[in-house]
């Protein structure tokens, strides 16, 4: 029996001073194994008296359960031991934060993208249409006949004397409409083309046309749409206001004016110090339009806008040259994604 | 067009400030282009009374003065000696700023005190048709009854702004004082003075004087004459000339004047003729003969042919229909009796003539824009009364012309048009009120408004157009926001082009890619640059009126744009550049164009600092996000590129595009110092191949066999071929190179291709002799094919 207290009393010793699992193992096999110390004090079991056996035997087997879970105990001590000092040898570096940046979209293309995406949201469908487009679509389906002073307006390339460059995306209204009836709502990004060019004009630039075609459509509705558009575009506390203007395709016609964004409508160098910042024309749709395309005036009312996308890129980004647009200077188009 | 506020006054009482004014302006619908106060540059220059000059003591050419500025006795040193003791002169004091931008300050000249400086006329911005003698040299010698110490501009005329307001081209009546003026009434709720147009008559018979026949009606819808006997030229008074100045224009003598300023007053352009010069007592308005020559105003002589008008005499033409008189019959310092001409041209007439002849006058700008017969009266009655105001002649009696008289119209609108328009309703009193302010007659009845609308008015044609009227003058303020709520739902969305294009981007800006956009033309020297095809140079579509050669022709390749910026990339030193463009060329099938060409959406991709194979991977990545059809490379015919280094892509045969590193000759025209790597892609077709479905495949059941191999051959062998040769076998699922090797060992001209090819049986597990048999049978054929040896 003293045999078994000294035994104990050794392995607790012993257990104790284990820092390896190696160690561990070792000990499971000098206590424990085929020739370990207990099996051998088994063995002297046969020694004893019968009616000792059974006591013997059953403290044996308990030093065994109890030496078991100590080094179960001790191994997972152990390991966990091991796996710090492994994890302090791994630590590297992880402070460097710079990536390489995606390849960026044009600006151009970033506000193309949102103002479509808010319109299909409200139901519209995106259209596209020629860039190289014919008199009639261009300029006689909107209500511009040949030796209307309206044309002064837009310096038209020409092509030839029936062929231009679309000065305006307005001709996708008239294509469309006239393959489809009521009720119509488009939005048609794209490129058009004027014949001037300095520092705030380009020979080519891009517009938005809106149209909407329905009964029951109003300049209320006109309103409500570019207020939705703008304040998406500029902050929920933009405003807009119209003022009365002249197109020959739009019949009440109005110049579009937005609460500056840089100031907030206070007056800035921005707005010049009105407050207000002109982004783009739009109207009812002028009746002869409409009739022009095969729709029935008397039933239908249709809006229409048209809007620049350099001058807002310009506004919301804060680009100081229309030339930048085109130009293309990595140091540019870089600046568009994060 | 310029708007003296001064001007305006004469017709409608103004109490509001500028800002005031301009934004009303604005508010109903003119837009305001600039306002400039004429005295802006001119500061602390004040009327003085010189009260004493004496020499100065240490300078011969200089006078010491003492000037009474109102109060104030100081003293100032000039150099100018037409001074003398009691003239009343400006006197630019401490800290004045003149228009010629000099800036005035205190100091001693030659140790004499000296608190500013004495003016002329031109330090203040003014000529002599603005104020006596302010021509001459010298300080400006102010009338005796300039009050002393009153600001200058006051005394000078200055004190006044000058409104550029931009007409809207539908309303062509607003482009002159008295149709602003109009508008401005509306805007301010005012009323507007009609112009004075009384006259008296003398006893000679305009008929007696002249005969006047109008041949071409169709591009001359009135012609009216009345004349001036006793005519005495002189100069205009300053009154009148100062009016003109501040639209830009100079006195030149009584006659001319008053056409000017009827032009700008009322809106009509004016011409005078010498009546002397006009041979038997005959005006003619006819088409020029072909080949007919004229010498204008200007001194030049002009040939014109029969779509030119021109306005003549029994003998030859004295005018060029509404753009110049000719020298024939001008204003002479003699003339004693003018004939005076007031007439609606064709504007597009006038617009062609003009361009044709590159002779452009105030009076064609003005026909450009279109002028009403309702004018001609009204102008020619107003000049008329000036020349009688002036005293430059008696008027003849009775107006002999041709024309059609402008007349009301009646426009109908209804109430419910109004709200089915604007969404809101506009009260009826506040309709007729809007109406009458605008000189429209209005009655409503039966919820229908009936206009009775003025002749110059030829802008408002239907109902929509009282709308915009009413609306305008109402307020737009009064318009609130509603989202489409009685419309009907729509569904809306991107077409699958436009959603291929979406996706496309978000490839290439995934690749590191960034985006570009540039013009769709170019010029031949870029082209050329590019080394693009241009010899055939009849397939560029050419614009007839382009900004420059080198913006003139329609891009039928991407690629001269592309290099071009790269270019310039490099030449700012922004390092390694990768860069796309999705844009449009333009392929006509015929020239001139009979019909609109195809726009072929294309795709051009370029990056510098790297080599073919991991461009090739790019591309290739964005072909296969659209298509996994069979693509295959071959060597490329493009003369943008390197013969040797670049490839055409292949899709079931049709040719889609191609890439590879450009021709040297290529990066040499761009300064592309390192070369880069260029790709040009037909979206139309490449999208034509896309494929859309995604179907489920089972796994695999059986597993699969690697065999790797080496193949020693000739450089020129393609890596592709063999692995094709393989994959044409059913149990091989697929066949790759993993490795190029080239050593002195293997010999010059000789690679090392290693290809690791995968067989699997869908049905079964594979066994060894099928894979030996089949493995034998290939690489027999691949040596035998391509004259390669196994390692």
């Amino acid at each position: 029996m003293s045999k078994i207290a000294e035994i104990k009393s050794s392995f607790e010793a012993e257990v104790k001073s284990c820092v390896k699992i190696s160690e561990v193992q070792d000990m499971k096999v000098k206590y424990l194994g085929k020739s370990g110390e207990l099996t051998a004090l088994l063995k002297e079991i046969k020694n004893l008296p019968s009616e000792e056996r059974p006591v013997f035997g059953a403290k044996v087997n308990e030093l065994r359960n109890f030496i078991e879970n100590a080094l179960q105990e001790k191994l997972f001590k152990v390991k966990e031991l091991e796996m710090q000092e492994k994890l302090q040898n791994e630590k590297i570096d992880v402070s460097l934060t710079s990536v390489k940046p995606w390849g960026a979209l044009h600006p151009i293309t970033l506000v193309e993208n949102e103002i479509c995406n808010l319109m299909i949201a409200m139901g519209f469908e995106v259209a596209s249409g020629p860039e190289i487009e014919t008199d009639y679509y261009n300029f006689q389906a909107l209500n511009i006949p040949e030796d209307h002073p309206a044309r002064d307006m837009q310096d038209t390339f020409y092509i030839t004397d029936s062929i231009l460059l679309r000065t305006h995306t307005s001709p996708m209204q008239a294509r469309l409409m006239e393959k489809k009836q009521p009720p119509i709502k488009m939005i048609c990004p794209g490129k058009v083309f004027r014949s001037d060019s300095d520092a705030s004009h380009s020979p080519v630039f891009h517009q938005i046309e809106g149209l909407v075609v329905d009964k029951n459509v109003t300049l209320r509705d006109l309103k409500g749409t570019l207020e939705y558009i703008a304040s998406h575009l500029f902050g929920s506390n933009t405003k807009v206001r119209f003022r009365p203007s002249f197109f020959p395709f739009t019949e009440p016609s109005v110049e579009v004016d937005l609460t500056c964004s840089n100031c907030g409508g206070k007056g800035c160098s921005l707005c010049k110090g009105t407050g207000w910042i002109e982004v783009l024309g739009a109207g009812m749709v002028n009746p002869y339009v409409l009739e022009n395309s095969g729709i029935d005036s008397g039933k239908y009312n249709g809006y229409a806008f048209g809007m620049g996308v350099e001058r807002i890129a310009i506004i919301k980004y804060g680009i100081p040259d229309i030339r930048l647009f085109y130009e293309n200077d990595k140091r540019f188009l870089k600046q568009f994604v994060k | 067009m310029k708007l003296p506020l001064s001007w305006i006054k004469d017709y409608v009482d103004i109490t509001e400030d500028i800002d005031t004014l301009c934004k009303k302006m604005v508010d109903v619908g003119l837009e305001i282009e600039e306002v400039v106060y004429l005295g802006e540059k001119v500061t602390n220059v004040k009327v003085c009374r010189i009260q004493e000059i004496t020499q100065h003591p240490n300078a011969e050419r200089l006078l010491c003065c003492k000037v009474d500025i109102g109060g104030e006795i100081i003293p100032i040193v000039t150099n100018d000696h037409n001074v003398k003791v009691g003239d009343k002169v400006p006197v630019a004091l401490h800290n004045a700023n003149l228009a010629n931008g000099l800036h005035i300050t205190k100091g001693k000249m030659r140790g004499e005190e000296s608190w500013g400086m004495f003016c002329g006329g031109e330090e203040l911005g003014i000529n002599g048709d603005m104020y006596p003698n302010a021509d001459a040299d010298g300080v400006l010698i102010l009338k005796s009854e300039a009050v002393i110490g009153q600001d200058i501009r006051k005394e000078v005329g200055i004190d006044d702004y000058v409104i550029d307001v931009s007409v809207p081209a539908n309303r062509q009546d607003c482009n002159s004082v008295l149709g602003l003026s109009r508008e401005i009434a509306v805007a301010l709720g005012k009323t507007c003075r009609k112009p004075d147009v009384s006259f008296s008559e003398n006893d000679v018979d305009t008929k007696d004087l002249v005969n006047v026949r109008v041949l071409a009606t169709d591009i001359c819808k009135g012609y009216y004459m009345q004349g001036l006997t006793d005519v005495k030229i002189e100069k205009s008074p300053l009154w009148l000339t100062c009016r003109l100045a501040k639209v830009g224009l100079r006195g030149i003598n009584n006659i001319v004047d008053i056409t000017n300023y009827v032009l700008f007053e009322i809106g009509q352009p004016m011409h005078a003729f010498d009546y002397k010069d006009i041979l038997d007592k005959t005006i003619v308005v006819r088409r020029a003969d072909d080949g007919e020559k004229i010498v204008p105003l200007d001194g030049k002589e002009y040939v014109l042919n029969n779509d030119d008008l021109v306005i003549a005499d029994n003998n030859r033409a004295v005018g060029l229909a509404g753009i110049m008189g000719g020298v024939n019959s001008g204003i002479k310092d003699d003339t004693g009796c003018v004939l005076f001409e007031s007439a609606s041209f064709a504007r597009m007439n006038v617009r062609r003539t003009s361009r044709k002849l590159g002779l452009r006058s105030d009076s064609s700008a003005r026909f450009e824009k279109g002028i009403e017969t309702y004018t001609n009266n009204l102008g020619l009655s107003r000049a008329l009364h000036l020349a009688e105001e002036l005293g430059c002649g008696k008027v003849t009696r009775g107006r002999i012309g041709y024309g059609e008289t402008a007349e009301n119209k009646t426009i109908t609108c209804s109430l419910n048009k109004i709200e089915s328009l604007l969404g809101i309703s506009i009260p009826n009193e506040s309709i007729i009120k809007i109406l009458d302010s605008l000189e429209i007659n209005a009655e409503i009845e039966n919820g229908t408004i009936t206009c009775v609308v003025p002749p110059y008015r030829d802008d408002i044609v239907r109902d929509c157009d009282i709308v915009e009227e009413l609306i305008r003058v109402y307020g737009y303020d009064n318009i609130s926001g509603t989202l489409l709520e009685n419309s009907q739902i729509t569904c809306g969305g991107k077409s699958e082009i436009n959603m291929d294009v979406d996706k496309l981007k978000n490839i290439l800006t995934g690749l590191r890619y960034d985006e570009c956009i540039f013009y769709p033309f170019g010029g031949k020297d870029l082209f050329a640059k590019a080394n693009v095809q241009i010899t055939d140079n009849k397939k560029y579509i050419k614009l007839l009126n382009p900004i420059g050669e080198e913006l003139s022709m329609m891009n039928r390749e991407l690629a001269p744009n592309m290099l071009q910026c790269v270019s310039l990339n490099l030449s700012r030193n922004n390092g390694a550049l990768r860069l796309f463009e999705v844009g449009k060329v333009y392929l006509a099938d015929e020239l001139p164009l009979n019909k609109l060409p195809y726009e072929q959406l294309r795709l051009s991709m370029c990056a510098t600092e790297t080599d073919f194979d991991s461009f090739r991977q790019d591309v290739l990545q964005v072909v296969r996000t659209f298509t996994s059809d069979n693509i295959k490379l071959e060597r490329a015919s493009s003369s943008i590129l390197h013969p040797g280094i670049s490839a055409d892509i292949i899709i079931n045969n049709e040719k889609i595009g191609y890439f590879g590193k450009i021709h040297p000759k290529v990066s040499g025209n761009f300064d592309i110092e390192t070369g880069c790597m260029y790709a040009e892609l037909c979206l139309d077709k490449l999208f034509e191949f896309k494929c859309r479905e995604f179907k489920f495949e089972p796994f695999a059941k059986y597993p699969s066999v690697t065999r790797d191999f080496a193949f020693l051959c000739d450089e020129d062998v393609a890596a592709q071929d063999i692995l094709d040769e393989f994959c044409s076998y059913n149990l091989v699922e697929c066949a790759e190179l993993f490795d190029v090797y080239r050593s002195e060992q293997l010999g010059k001209g000789k690679k090392s291709l290693a290809v690791s090819v995968v067989l699997r049986d869908k049905n079964k597990t594979l066994q060894e002799k099928d894979v030996e048999k089949l493995i034998n049978k290939a690489l027999k054929n691949i040596m035998e094919k391509f004259g390669v040896k196994l390692r």
